[in-house]
């Protein structure tokens, strides 16, 4: 399914360019396979990435099923224990590296441009290599599932020695896959640092930004410093497997918990990188559809950059369990308990922009408001997971997938569902079905939460992660999440369906798309054209 | 330079009045605010830490 | 309208599933320690926080979705700022979770002291079983998952305890304060029992300490919390805690039983006694990788039966089995199995599934290559 994005946008579309000038500054256009392996558009480069990260979203999400059908009832039915834990190793890799982390840069790609006024990205060329790249990354991972000795077993957080000494012999290609996504990655970020510092309409400040260039600027910081420390950890991997080195290895004198320091160093804020632009997204939809600007957006910048300092300095919550000194547990935790701050305000801040506005409830607003209080469950699970003592009790459970789910499905994916229903008509020129729409966001509410709630019981009654077979205890809980987990999943499809829909046709879209929307992007016209900004707008100051 | 630290301090706790903000846009260096932010990160490492070994006595 | 009914109606279901959540079987349990009851609380404490909390703000907001609703002819106002809120807003968690951190920081140092401890047990986590042993006393097992594989597979009825229930559990005291010394042989290990709310990493090459002061005698079962490889689901720990007397009577009759292994090794064992000993630990330390049937489960686990290599080189097969293979998925059982079970396992490896080289290997043999 490639979308239907005009070759050359109509000269009656284009409010900005004249013709002439146009054939100068463009090169002949490509078709076929060529248009879209050369593309430095863009438009083209987001719709890519998010073709790209709805792919593998299908594809994590085909794991999700097989570990939801074996939970299914106790005993072992469908696959062998390897198998299982292969597959809940694959869906976390490929659903944080390949379905949300990419999804929001094709949003980056498409949006950030339109928002603050520019023509493209400032590093077009960049933009097309990080883009490639991932589609190799992920065939390597994937492949390594048909290799001699399986994929990756070793859980999405591949703790040493687990992965080193004791890994299946393709643990090096997944090495090098994650390298690849791992420079993507930080190409990408690179991308839009550049483009919102220097490609700003001019008029426009810092502070004159919508959200999700903010949340997106600090999100590309965060990449930038934590994923060459993914890197380094691997390539230590690395050298522990192939090479005869110690890192991690403690019979030669290494440590297996540096391994979770330097994972979670990166790890962490890894969380705040998936979150982020959600915040971001969210702060663009809830005000358009209440009529009312946001409450607080100078706090919610600062609450932005506070969560993403903070983010350094909470790693190592994630391992509670591994005997650190006390002191080092009590740093851990206050720290923790600090970052539920700016979180807080953040939601206090959308209830706000809400109060007193006048609200209408088409599918973006939908999903942001199942976002706003779904997150903020998932916010609940982990404050109370910062508290150390208890979370002797959480850690390592069901309560602990069940939070994190929280935070990233009716979370982070609920914000990118909310986003492609916000942005379809200025992509695609039509509005989405309402109808299927609605369908879509009712089923997967019910199916999210049928699916991650009953995990909390779970975990508390006791049940570890990463298990294939349970003690009967757990049957219930697990019965209900499977089910859910089915619905949630064929749900999905119909999210396809209506995209396919709403690219071939729909109800004509104006270039203000909704009601209430005020950035940039709506300004120019519906789908957007290939090129837009040639000529920079002229940004007009509101009263901050 | 005491009124970047209150800013910067106004910053950690995430609230500040407009005017004041819009002063420090104008007329701020944005060098002055990173590295005072950055002192001041590194200060509140310090504080936390400090709080976790006295509670740990 | 319709939405706000179905919104109106979600918010209903939190109280309904917070009450479901008090009940049995949904909630941490309680346990059966001091630092188990004050965990409990602590999560009780948070959570009824998170619930205030989470009334005021999902109310206001749903409050705000009904009231001023577009399709009423609502005119939203302009207001998009004020301070003072914001500082109280700021202000009020902040201080919420300094009385928070409160009771959670001396929770965390009790868990943190296991001076004076009357009895040290060693807690060793191990590809799929974990081993105990009573410091100071000479007595040590390993506890293995006491769930048949057919029962597993589907086969037979799944009784209570399906997959929490061990062949030798870990016996305890009661009203003794235990130390937990708690390393690895292989990868990292998660050692929990919800009762006892003790749940510590084993890592190998490093020693944890943890400890435990439980009130009430009963069996607490548990299991391994850290993804460990293939059986990381199969490797329960059921803890029997005894009154102090019954637990120094089970702790004497261990010892003498200890011995008595020890005398065995000097004897000369015969071809049937060591295939019966060795098949029953050969299916309760080597079956998981290797197979029941010794087909094993290529590339990381080769086959045993027939094995060609296996079977013409007995050196190199003891000498495996004692101190395994180093960068491969191969324990060393040399601190893991006594003389009589190595010795009874390599025989039965070598004379078992059509393997028939009449190898006998005598304890006494191992015991000799295990003192050098």
């Amino acid at each position: 399914m490639a979308p239907k994005l005009p070759l050359h946008h109509p000269v009656e579309q284009s409010s900005t360019a004249n013709a002439g000038g146009q054939a100068a500054a463009h090169p002949a256009p490509r078709y076929g396979i060529k248009r879209w392996l050369l593309t430095t558009n863009h438009k083209e480069i987001g719709s890519l990435y998010l073709i790209f990260s709805l792919t593998m979203f299908f594809i994590g999400g085909t794991f999700a099923m097989v570990v939801r059908a074996e939970l299914f009832q106790p005993g072992l039915q469908l696959v062998e224990p390897e198998f299982f834990n292969q597959m809940t190793t694959m869906h976390g890799l490929i659903m944080v590296f390949g379905a949300i982390m990419p999804s929001f840069v094709g949003l980056a790609n498409w949006m950030i441009p339109l928002q603050i006024g520019a023509p493209d990205m400032a590093l077009p060329r960049l933009n097309n290599f990080s883009f490639w790249l991932l589609p190799v990354a992920f065939t390597l991972l994937l492949s390594t599932l048909l290799m001699p000795g399986g994929g990756p077993n070793f859980g999405w957080t591949f703790y040493a020695p687990l992965s080193t000494t004791y890994a299946p012999p393709s643990t090096t290609f997944f090495i090098l896959s994650l390298h690849i996504a791992g420079i993507s990655s930080i190409l990408g970020a690179i991308n839009i640092i550049a483009t919102v510092l220097n490609l700003r309409a001019p008029g426009m400040r810092m502070m004159d930004m919508p959200l999700f260039c903010w949340t997106w600027l600090i999100t590309a910081f965060l990449l930038i410093a934590v994923m060459p420390v993914l890197a380094g950890a691997v390539t230590m991997m690395l050298m522990d497997i192939n090479f005869g080195t110690s890192f991690f290895n403690a019979a030669g004198g290494g440590d297996p918990v540096l391994f979770q320091h330097l994972f979670w160093f990166f790890g962490h804020p890894e969380v705040y990188i998936m979150i982020l632009p959600a915040f971001g997204i969210v702060s663009a939809i809830i005000p358009t559809f209440s009529r009312k600007r946001l409450f607080g957006y100078a706090s919610m910048v600062y609450a932005t950059g506070a969560i993403a300092i903070l983010s350094f300095m909470v790693w190592a919550h994630h391992m509670f369990t591994v005997g650190m000194p006390l002191t080092a547990e009590l740093f851990f935790m206050y720290t923790t308990m600090l970052i539920a701050v700016p979180t807080g305000v953040k939601v206090f801040n959308w209830v706000a922009t809400m109060f007193r506005g006048s609200i209408s409830f088409e599918p973006p607003m939908l999903f942001a408001l199942a976002f706003v209080v779904q997150f903020t469950i998932g916010g609940f699970s982990g404050l109370m997971l910062a508290i150390s003592p208890a979370d002797f009790q959480y850690h390592d459970t069901y309560f602990v997938v069940a939070h994190f789910h929280y935070v990233l499905v009716p979370g982070a994916l609920f914000a990118i569902l909310a986003a492609a229903y916000y942005w379809l008509p200025k992509w695609t020129g039509h509005y989405p079905n309402l109808r299927l729409a609605q369908w879509h966001f009712w089923l997967s509410v019910i199916g999210v939460n049928l699916t991650f709630f009953p995990m909390h019981f779970a975990g508390l009654a006791g049940m570890p992660r990463r298990i294939p077979d349970y003690a009967l205890q757990f049957a219930d809980f697990n019965l209900a999440s499977s089910l859910g987990g089915f619905l949630f999943g064929a749900s999905q499809l119909l999210f396809v369906w209506l995209i396919i829909k709403c690219v071939r046709g729909g109800e004509k879209a104006p270039a203000k798309a909704w009601e209430g929307a005020e950035d940039l992007e709506w300004s120019v016209p519906s789908p957007a054209p290939l090129h837009t900004f040639e000529h920079p707008p002229t940004f007009r100051h509101e009263s901050k | 330079m005491w009124s970047v630290i209150k800013s910067v301090l106004a910053a950690f706790f995430g609230v500040q009045k407009d005017a004041r903000r819009r002063e420090d846009f104008e007329k701020g260096r944005p060098v002055a605010f990173v590295a005072v932010g950055i002192l001041m990160g590194l200060a509140l490492v310090g504080v936390v830490a400090l709080v976790a070994v006295a509670a740990a006595r | 309208m319709r939405t706000c009914i179905v919104w109106i109606a979600g918010c209903l279901v939190v109280p309904l599933t917070t009450t479901l959540a008090m009940a049995n079987g949904w909630n941490m349990p309680v346990g059966v320690t001091d630092v188990s009851r004050e965990i409990h609380s602590l999560h009780m404490t948070i959570f009824w926080i998170c619930v205030v909390i989470g009334v005021l703000v999902f109310g206001v907001m749903f409050y705000s979705l009904f009231r001023f609703r577009h399709s009423k002819g609502v005119k939203a106002s302009h207001f998009h700022e004020h301070t003072l809120v914001e500082v109280i807003w700021t202000a009020i968690p902040l201080l919420i979770l300094v009385g928070m951190a409160v009771p959670a920081t001396a929770t965390l140092k009790k868990m943190y002291d296991p001076a004076d401890a009357d009895l040290d047990v060693m807690i060793i986590g191990q590809q799929w079983r974990w081993r105990y042993e009573y410091l100071g006393e000479d007595v040590a097992f390993t506890s293995n998952l006491g769930t048949p594989r057919e029962t597993v597979r589907g086969e037979g009825e799944r009784g209570e305890h399906y997959l929490r229930e061990v062949d030798e559990p870990l016996v305890l005291p009661v009203d003794r304060k235990v130390r937990f010394l708690m390393t690895s042989d292989d990868v990292i290990h998660s050692w929990w029992v919800p009762d006892l709310a003790v749940k510590q990493d084993t890592i190998p090459g490093f020693v944890n300490e943890n400890w435990v002061r439980i009130n009430e005698p009963g069996v607490y079962r548990g299991q391994c919390a850290e993804l460990c490889g293939i059986d990381h689901g199969f490797m329960p720990i059921v803890v029997h805690a005894m009154e102090e007397e019954a637990f120094d009577e089970w702790l004497a009759e261990r010892k003498e039983a200890a011995a008595q292994e020890a005398s065995g090794v000097d004897r000369e064992w015969g071809l049937e006694e060591l295939m019966a000993r060795g098949e029953e630990s050969y299916n309760a330390v080597c079956a998981s990788c290797h197979q029941p049937d010794g087909g094993g489960n290529a590339p990381a686990f080769p086959a045993l039966a027939g094995n060609q290599a296996l079977m013409e080189e007995r050196e190199r097969h003891v000498e495996t089995v004692i101190n395994g293979v180093s960068g491969a998925a191969m324990p060393a059982f040399r601190n893991t199995l006594s003389p009589v079970e190595i010795a009874a396992v390599i025989t039965y490896e070598r004379n078992a599934w059509g393997n028939e080289t009449g190898d006998v290997i005598q304890p006494s043999d191992i015991a000799e290559r295990l003192a050098d």
